[in-house]
């Protein structure tokens, strides 16, 4: 069996300013990008059908895949915005993006329409352009009104300026990079994601407040409460990685597309985690404890 | 021998282990099938758990009503039936059974984002493509004083939507079918249909139509220039509805009893119209509408559905004024899947206000297959298990010590017990989004278990109980700043009734909560009973 130790990090060795700029420079590109794309796209991310409207069919088709799409295409009357397969079984989920006027075929004709061809339906589910619009809304509200309640805990909880921005930051950054991976892969926001960047918010604000206890409610030497802290925080995030991964790999085999939606970005945010909470936040702290708290 | 006092956090999660596992597998609280069961899409035969429709198939159909109201309209002392005829005369579209005017409806949503307004009095136009501003002219052409007409209909006609429609599913005979109203954070209003086992279309045929049935008298009128149509019986005038059955030459009928006020007038009204005349009247409606003798017409959803003459014998019961005695009378269909739908129709009432499914309207639709549902429900099991195993294999990885890993994964996996038991003892249906929770829970439950065992054995042995209480308390302080971010994140998600994401919100949040005040202090009292030297 493998075994796992968390390795001594001597951060003597690197200054603040050495320690904060990876991760900073990280961010930096993360949010050009996502600038970028909502230059190019009119939109920061790739959404969903569930945001932007529109029809997604599932349907089992046996045969190669050259096939089936060919055979997916000719059903339909209108043409797919996509067609994806799922690993492991023959299936493939076909979108279909919800245009004005009479371009956009509704679900209950698609369905007919399948049923027609006689190509298995699995599932398929529409959704109209203002319900999505609705739904992108209070996704994006829940997004906020959850970081902003976090920002305002953490502020109550430390009481002191810098170690309570570190974390927000920390936790800003862990949301923000992960967004802009996911438009970089192609992967689109979705129910799931939403639920996942939420879930990052919890998982990113404790290894944060993790270390700044150690290092700011403890006795002791700095750097040796750091290790402490890191000791833990550092198995608790690697934990939660190898559970998200396997969870993400068995999901997409198995065509689950929200559990494996939720551990992509999970994966993604928690990695990131592990580099703004040991590099970024722990700068502000080291700062904070040597020098800020004198001034 | 184990100290109760010592140990009661222990204790307690086994006590809510057992409760949990009475709630999933006792038959004594197995939901009955069929009926109204709340909000179940589907029962499963080991456990008392519920499934969505995402894990047991169905279709769910999520849609606004068609509507314009006025508001705060003042009757001027007409009755709201009479309001009701004077505003339908001024629309083009819309006939009296369009029009609803009502004497201080509750107007606004249950939201706050929706101006509550005084219980004023409304009138809604239901018609499909009225515009408030159509609404608008017919009101000052008709004379009556308005504040404000908008897009929507009233809180009370929703509701009555919701009752009919479940009616309607449960007439049909789809158990499981459930009929909710939802809104948004927009204060939007929605009417959201659940109907496990059944197909997009068919579910849609079944709510998308009205449901209006009435009974008009077609004959010749008295000048002789043509003929006149007048509604003789309405949904509301029967008493009891039969069941549709078959008649003898071909085609169907359904037996109705028409009520007693409304008898006499209807017995008068075919005495007048010339259907009950001597020796009875020979319908050819469908062969030659402009020379037939007197017909009574069918009319569905407004178009008339079947034609049919009166019998010698009832003309007679009904010329003698006998018939209102035992109002009885068979209402002839052409076929027995139409007298069924009728009789549906009659049963439920007809909807004061039609489902929007146009393509802008903001509704959704989506059906999962029966099998796809079964393979997410197994799927996703295997998934969790895939996923558990493999914290299992790092935490015991890290530590090394099957007397700290060992019952790290057993405490994070009783969480989700507990939280399962919740779930079947509230009958709330698992579907994905709750499997989700369920992850975010042994997720941070487990976060939570490496700090409580870290804290509490660092620097070597624990020699003694005050030592492992101040680590234990330490290291509490941070679980608990960590839980009220994770509840303080969900919290808006739980709240807003709509939604895919409320069942992840609501476990996670349930999860955390469990976590704290039960599992994760019970998991350090174990962790001292196996680590501690003094005892």
């Amino acid at each position: 069996m493998v075994e796992f130790t968390v390795p001594e990090v001597d951060y003597t060795r690197y200054t603040n300013r050495q320690l904060a700029a990876i991760p900073l420079a990280v961010l930096v590109v993360a949010l050009l990008i996502i600038a970028g794309w909502y230059v190019m796209t009119g939109s920061p991310v790739n959404q969903g059908i569930a945001f932007t409207g529109g029809t997604e069919v599932q349907v089992a088709i046996d045969g190669p895949q050259s096939e089936a799409e060919q055979q997916i295409r000719s059903a339909f009357s209108a043409e797919p915005e996509s067609i994806r397969s799922v690993p492991a079984q023959s299936v493939y989920v076909v979108t279909f993006q919800s245009g004005p006027g009479s371009e956009s075929v509704g679900a209950t004709e698609l369905e007919q329409q399948a049923e027609d061809a006689g190509l298995d339906v699995r599932s398929i589910s529409t959704v109209s352009a203002s319900f999505g619009g609705d739904t992108q809304t209070l996704a994006i509200g829940g997004l906020a009104v959850a970081f902003l309640g976090m920002s305002v805990l953490v502020f109550a909880m430390f009481r002191v300026f810098v170690p309570s921005i570190a974390v927000v930051i920390s936790a800003f950054s862990d949301i923000m990079i992960p967004l802009a991976l996911m438009n970089v892969l192609g992967i689109e926001l979705s129910l799931g994601t939403v639920a996942a960047l939420l879930m990052l918010i919890g998982y990113s604000v404790d290894s944060d407040i993790l270390l700044n206890n150690h290092v700011l409610r403890r006795s002791g030497d700095f750097y040796e409460s750091t290790y402490r802290a890191m000791r833990t925080g550092v198995t608790m995030t690697l934990t939660s990685i190898v559970a998200m991964l396997v969870m993400t790999v068995t999901a997409t085999l198995f065509g689950i597309q929200l559990l494996a939606a939720i551990g992509t970005v999970l994966v993604f945010g928690l990695a990131t985690d592990l580099m703004n909470t040991y590099m970024l936040n722990l700068s502000l702290l080291r700062w904070y404890k040597f020098e800020g708290v004198n001034r | 021998m184990i100290d109760v006092r010592d140990n009661w956090r222990v204790i307690l999660l086994v006590v809510f282990i057992l409760i949990s596992a009475f709630a999933l597998f006792s038959p004594t609280l197995a939901a009955d099938d069929g009926g109204d069961g709340g909000n179940v899409a589907g029962t499963s035969s080991v456990t008392n758990l519920q499934y969505g429709l995402e894990l047991s198939g169905g279709t769910r159909v999520r849609a606004p009503l068609v509507g314009v109201t006025a508001e705060e309209v003042d009757f001027g002392g007409d009755e709201p039936r009479t309001v009701e005829q004077n505003v339908a005369a001024e629309l083009e579209g819309a006939g009296p059974a369009d029009v609803i005017a009502r004497y201080g409806a509750q107007s606004g949503g249950q939201s706050t984002a929706q101006p509550q307004s005084e219980s004023g009095n409304t009138v809604e136009v239901t018609a499909e493509g009225v515009t408030t501003d159509e609404l608008t002219a017919a009101l000052d052409d008709a004379g009556y004083g308005y504040e404000t007409t908008r897009e929507g209909v009233t809180e009370t006609t929703r509701q009555e939507v919701v009752r009919i429609l479940q009616n309607k599913i449960n007439e049909a005979g789809l158990s499981g079918g459930t009929v909710q109203q939802v809104t948004t954070a927009q204060g939007d209003n929605y009417v959201l249909v659940e109907v496990p086992n059944q197909d997009a279309s068919s579910v849609r045929d079944l709510v998308g139509e009205r449901g209006t049935v009435v009974i008009e008298a077609y004959y010749p009128t008295e000048n002789g220039s043509g003929y006149a149509r007048d509604v003789v019986l309405q949904q509301e005038d029967f008493q009891s509805i039969g069941t549709a059955q078959e008649g003898d030459a071909g085609g169907a009928y359904v037996p109705v009893t028409v009520s007693e006020p409304v008898a006499p007038e209807f017995q008068t009204a075919m005495q007048d119209t010339g259907l009950a005349q001597p020796g009875g009247t020979r319908c050819t409606y469908q062969a030659d509408t402009e020379s037939t003798e007197p017909c009574l017409l069918l009319v569905v959803n407004g178009e008339v559905t079947n034609a049919f003459g009166m019998s010698p014998g009832l003309a007679d019961s009904m010329r003698s004024g006998e018939w209102a005695g035992n109002p009885v009378f068979q209402l002839q269909t052409t076929n027995v899947s139409e007298a069924q739908e009728v009789s549906i129709n009659l049963r439920a009432g007809a909807l004061p206000a039609q489902l929007d499914f146009s393509q802008d309207s903001g509704g959704t639709t989506s059906y999962i297959s029966p099998s796809q549902g079964a393979d997410f429900r197994i799927n996703s099991l295997l998934t969790g298990i895939i996923a558990v195993l493999a914290v299992s294999g790092t935490v015991f990885a890290r530590y090394r010590d099957v007397r700290v890993a060992a019952p790290m994964i057993v405490t994070a996996l009783s969480e989700v017990v507990i939280l399962l038991g919740f779930a079947a003892g509230v009958g709330y249906p698992l579907d994905l989004s709750v499997i989700a929770g369920f992850i975010a829970v042994i997720g941070t439950g487990v976060d939570d278990l490496i700090i409580i065992a870290d804290e509490v054995m660092a620097e070597g042995q624990i020699d003694s109980r005050r030592v492992f209480q101040s680590r234990f308390r330490k290291a509490f302080w941070v679980i608990g700043a960590a839980a009220a971010t994770t509840i303080i994140a969900m919290s808006p998600l739980a709240i807003l009734s709509l939604g895919d994401l409320q069942g992840f919100a609501i476990f996670t949040i349930l999860g955390v909560l469990i976590g704290v005040l039960i599992t994760r202090p019970a998991y350090g009292d174990i962790l001292r009973a196996l680590t501690t030297v003094d005892r």
